[in-house]
């Protein structure tokens, strides 16, 4: 049998901007992915929509509480000494001399940028998990790529962590100025610029976590529930309440664990103004960009299902 | 089947489907849990026996033409919305294919995206964007809906202090004023007073006269048999018959046993 080969020439350009833009095909799928091309375009195109949906949101929910916004910045001070306490107090029988202990600024400066910088991943990921399974009216009623559900979750857990960044900068310039112990924070230091970069790669393994958790939680709901204690150990295990040194000795626990290379690079560029190791970026990058093709893969391929599980 | 090379869809049509079948399954657990996945791997034949599937439409072929206002009618679990969200996009077909020409509205529910904590203003700019405009689309807009909503100052209000009617004419307005090619209405024509009714009929008569294609499921036969130009009768998933509205409605009645009254002219 013969095939005639079908050249691109042979369709007119401005019939396949019509077919993306105007004509939509539904037909049966079987977990495979739509076409890419048209699903990104639409993405892009809504995602003011994801935007407004976070900040509405979060709007709506300081609607009702006295301090309203100052919730984001009190969330997460709150955190910072209860974490505090529990490390000052269980940490209090370490083996460092006095000399070589570093002073409470430091320990509290240290606690403060690793909790900030979790929970950023933490509610993303959380958040990310209910998107789908609470946004039944939005999946029934309207088509829309559904990505931009866990999209909004990533955002919604930026915007509460942009309240948390001048709390701690101001924290970090006082206490390096103020404590003129050994192993006082370092102040302002170049390495510094290497923040962003960092917090970049952690936007984008949260967003892919958060579309994992959300497909997730579609076929067993309980992985809501399970989730809470998932990131709690995951938290102890990532060097957020102590420093990237606890891993010299098990590095491959660190290079195991998604959360620990980027995070324990951005503490120590705080507390030690000290750049990534060329390795810690190579993890961080590695498991950013795996962790989000394998979430997008698996949600996009599967969100056409969303509507009748829901 | 039309031949793929060519055309998918030729231009005088909105909305092709053929021969739509949707099929879900339905658990008798309420909802999916790792527990109960775990105690079915267990057994693995009293897995069958707890989920039913259900074939909402099956075997659907139908051409929607520009312009055409569209009817469907059927009793209650018919696939009426079923068929409406597959024609959305929201569901997609498990065998067949549906076509679509056109960019699509839809008012399955009301106030779809809204957040009741929020004003109306806000939530009119939400709810476009859900729809698909862009920010300075629906800003330019909103003078239109709120206006087409009138509900006066509300609009600066939180939504929580609106009464049901008010929320609805916000939603079918933010609906019907989104430019679309294709209308899909489920329901919805019943929201607000006589006034507000009748103004929505009236925009729907406009819409219809721009050459818009409306598709609407309602079961107000009177109010069917006023706008539309054709109609479809679905029973239990399979489309029965379509033609004039008046036809169909009266075999629709027929298989009902009841006659034409008053009442069931109003609501059915």
């Amino acid at each position: 049998m013969t095939v005639t080969p079908v050249t691109p020439d042979a369709v007119p350009a401005k019939r396949v901007r019509v077919f993306e833009e105007r004509v939509h095909v539904y037909a049966p799928h079987r977990a495979s992915l739509p076409p890419l091309g048209p699903y990104i375009r639409e993405f892009w195109r809504r995602r003011r929509f994801a935007y407004e949906l976070s900040r509405t949101t979060q709007k709506a929910d300081h609607f009702n509480t006295t301090l309203g916004a100052a919730w984001l910045v009190l969330n997460p001070l709150l955190l910072g000494m209860v974490y505090f306490l529990l490390v000052s107090v269980l940490g209090s029988g370490g083996g460092a001399s006095p000399a070589e202990k570093p002073s409470w600024v430091t320990t509290l400066g240290r606690i403060l940028v690793g909790l900030f910088t979790w929970f950023y991943a933490a509610n993303a990921m959380s958040l990310g998990a209910q998107s789908i399974t609470s946004g039944g009216r939005l999946i029934l009623n309207q088509a829309f790529p559904r990505a931009l559900l866990p999209l909004s979750s990533t955002i919604s857990a930026f915007l509460m962590f942009i309240p948390s960044l001048p709390v701690y900068f101001v924290f970090y310039v006082l206490g390096s100025h103020f404590d003129n112990s050994k192993n006082s924070l370092p102040g302002l230091s170049w390495a510094l610029l290497w923040v962003p970069v960092l917090l970049t790669v952690l936007t984008v393994q949260c967003f892919g976590l958060a579309m994992l958790f959300a497909v997730m939680s579609v076929y067993f709901r309980d992985t809501n529930k399970f989730l809470g204690y998932l990131l709690r150990i995951w938290l102890y295990l990532t060097p957020v309440l102590y420093g990237l040194e606890k891993f010299d000795h098990h590095k491959w626990a660190l290079y195991l664990n998604p959360m620990a290379p980027v995070i324990g690079s951005i503490t120590r560029i705080w507390v030690e103004a000290k750049p990534p190791s060329t390795d810690l970026l190579l993890a961080s990058l590695g498991w950013a960009l795996g962790l989000f093709v394998f979430g997008a893969w698996f949600f996009i391929s599967r969100e056409r299902d969303f509507a009748v599980r829901i | 089947m039309p031949s793929e090379s060519d055309q998918l869809i030729p231009d005088e049509l909105a909305i092709r489907l053929e021969q739509v079948w949707i099929r879900y399954r339905t658990s008798y657990e309420a909802n999916p849990t790792l527990r109960g996945a775990f105690m079915r791997l267990g057994r693995r034949e009293g897995r069958k026996r707890q989920v039913k599937v259900v074939e909402a439409v099956r075997d659907v072929t139908m051409d929607v033409p520009h312009g055409t206002v569209l009817g469907i009618l059927g009793a209650n679990g018919a696939g009426k919305s079923t068929l409406m969200r597959a024609m959305a996009g929201i569901l997609p077909p498990t065998e067949g294919r549906i076509i679509v020409n056109g960019r699509v509205s839809t008012l399955l529910a009301l106030g779809v995206g809204f957040n009741p904590m929020l004003s109306g203003r806000e939530n009119v700019i939400l709810g476009g964007l859900a729809a698909g405009l862009s920010v300075d689309q629906v800003e330019a807009k909103f003078d239109e809906i709120a206006a087409f909503a009138d509900i006066g100052d509300f609009i600066d209000l939180p939504m929580r202090t609106y009464s049901s009617g008010m929320y609805g004419r916000l939603g079918f307005s933010v609906s019907v004023n989104m430019d679309p090619d294709i209308l899909l209405i489920d329901e919805a024509l019943s929201t607000g007073d006589a006034a507000f009714k009748e103004k929505a009929n009236a925009k729907m008569r406009e819409l219809v006269s721009e050459a818009r294609t409306i598709v609407i499921v309602s079961h107000a036969l009177a109010l069917m048999q006023e706008l539309c130009d054709s109609a479809a009768w679905l029973h239990k998933g399979e489309l029965i018959q379509t033609g004039v509205p008046g036809e169909v409605v009266e075999a629709y009645m027929k298989f009902l046993k009841v006659g034409e009254s008053a009442i069931t002219l109003e609501d059915v």
